[in-house]
């Protein structure tokens, strides 16, 4: 009998990116909070800006909304938080 | 580029421990090997060989590294031949493959979202109800304990799509797979409809295809909810006793509407179609009679503050008063109706679905789009 293990996993075909530098200050820097549609997401995220805001506030602070919890966010709203802040705030909260 | 080898990735957390050639040789039991890799869904595997893979790969038309498709939420490459080292773990024949790749296609379509299916806390799993000539021709159990043990092809086809959903997909439980509960059908969920035995027209010659077409249907589902009724002589009271077991703001459909599905047994089929009721009136029968009131499922906005209210999800035009009723979904067509079932046994089963997240799909095997624009009513034109 053949003696030999076959992977089942699948290759991953993926490009590699590097992670965005890191932010000194959010000092000045305009915000954008992705929300995903779940009410304890909704919370950890105003809650976490909140913190984040108190000693170094933003320029400016604006809120999206993803179609559900459930899917990826639209390429174009990706875009659009891409273009109109310098940090996004994304998370879970369920 | 072999099968579990990583192309230009560098995550550490899913890295291939070895391609398929030139493995270290594993040790003495391939079944523990398995195990130790976590390469099973906690059942011992088929370990395979390589002409049990060359076989299913045969009857999926060749080319080994062909790539059916792509598995989320981890992103694995479903070649052929990784499909078939699924298939042999979970104990296939090869003449099942047509109906695991139908399906794993079914599964891959933007609508019926996987990604969310894997990773979500619900507990929904994929159920498979296959149609047509096929069912007889691989063995397919259509009857006495359908949802039960005892058929291989039922039990390994349902097993190879957890087990692919779990490898290439990356779905380990408390990993990527976050299911507060699951259910046992995360095991194997796979049936055939009892057309034999069934009064109307098979579910997928309801949705345009020829009786002659073999299909696969695929809902993100929760367990079966038996539904008894001995008493009734008609179909009004066999199908309240399903309305009976859809009316409750548990499961995800009363909060967050989407699909479901009814599955009828052939006694509770064989009453319902006496009283002169087609498929359609039986899925507006049920549509129009199961349900909550907007009060029931808001919790008469004891909860409100926050915004923690089921609203957004469902449909804009359901009235948010608090005595206003609320379908548990949508409308009729989102109630999958099926016969199936053993001949003895007024029994009938109701299956709740995830949600509007997801949308269930119906593919023909041979993956041949099925004749454009509806056929008739109820498809019993094209018997």
């Amino acid at each position: 009998m053949e003696h030999r293990a076959y992977d089942p996993r699948g290759i991953v075909h993926a490009e590699h990116r590097e992670l965005a530098p890191r932010v000194a200050s959010p000092l000045g820097l305009r915000l954008g909070i992705l929300d995903n549609t779940k009410w304890n997401g909704r919370r950890v995220l105003e809650r976490t800006a909140e913190l984040l805001g108190a000693a170094s506030p933003f320029a400016s602070v604006t809120r999206y909304t993803k179609e559900s919890f459930s899917v990826n966010a639209e390429d174009a709203l990706i875009a659009r938080i891409a273009a109109e802040n310098d940090l996004a705030l994304i998370g879970i909260g369920d | 580029m072999l099968a579990g080898e990583w192309s230009g990735m560098t995550s550490l957390a899913h890295r291939a421990l070895e391609p398929n050639a030139g493995l270290a040789p594993p040790p003495a039991d391939l079944v523990e090997h398995y195990f130790e890799q976590a390469w099973s869904d906690g059942l011992p595997v088929v370990p395979p060989t390589q002409a049990k893979i060359d076989a299913v790969v045969a009857v999926l038309g060749g080319d080994p590294q062909y790539a059916e498709a792509v598995i989320p939420p981890r992103g694995g490459t479903l070649t052929r031949e990784v499909l078939a080292v699924n298939m042999v773990m979970a104990g296939c024949k090869p003449e099942y493959a047509p109906v695991v790749r139908a399906a794993i296609l079914a599964l891959c379509t933007k609508q019926w979202n996987l990604n969310g299916v894997q990773a979500t806390t619900h507990m929904a799993a994929p159920l498979l109800v296959v149609n047509g000539p096929i069912r007889h021709a691989i063995g397919m159990n259509a009857g006495h304990n359908v949802f039960g043990s005892g058929n291989r092809a039922n039990a390994t086809i349902g097993r190879a799509i957890r087990l692919i959903l779990l490898t290439v997909g990356g779905g380990t439980p408390g990993d990527l797979d976050k299911s507060t509960l699951g259910h046992p059908g995360k095991y194997t969920y796979c049936i055939a409809e009892n057309e034999e035995l069934s009064p109307w027209a098979p579910y997928h010659v309801e949705h345009g295809m020829a009786p002659e077409d073999s299909a696969v249907f695929v809902i993100a589902a929760e367990p079966p909810h038996s539904v008894v009724n001995h008493v009734a002589n008609d179909a009004r009271g066999i199908l309240d006793s399903i309305v009976s077991a859809m009316s409750t703001y548990a499961h995800n459909n009363a909060v967050a509407g989407g699909s479901c599905a009814v599955v009828i047994g052939p006694e509770h089929a064989a009453t319902i179609a006496a009283s002169g009721f087609s498929r359609l009136d039986v899925r507006s029968y049920l549509w129009m009679n199961a349900g909550n009131t907007w009060g029931e499922i808001s919790f008469d906005d004891r909860y409100a503050g926050g915004g923690k209210v089921y609203n957004k999800a469902l449909p804009k035009w359901y009235q948010r008063e608090t005595n206003a009723r609320i379908p548990i979904v949508e409308r009729p067509d989102d109630i999958h109706l099926f016969v199936a079932g053993g001949a003895a046994g007024r029994f009938s089963a109701f299956i709740p679905g995830w949600g509007r997240m997801t949308s269930p799909v119906l593919r023909r095997i041979d993956g041949a789009e099925p004749p454009a624009g509806a056929v008739c009513v109820d498809g019993t034109c094209a018997l």
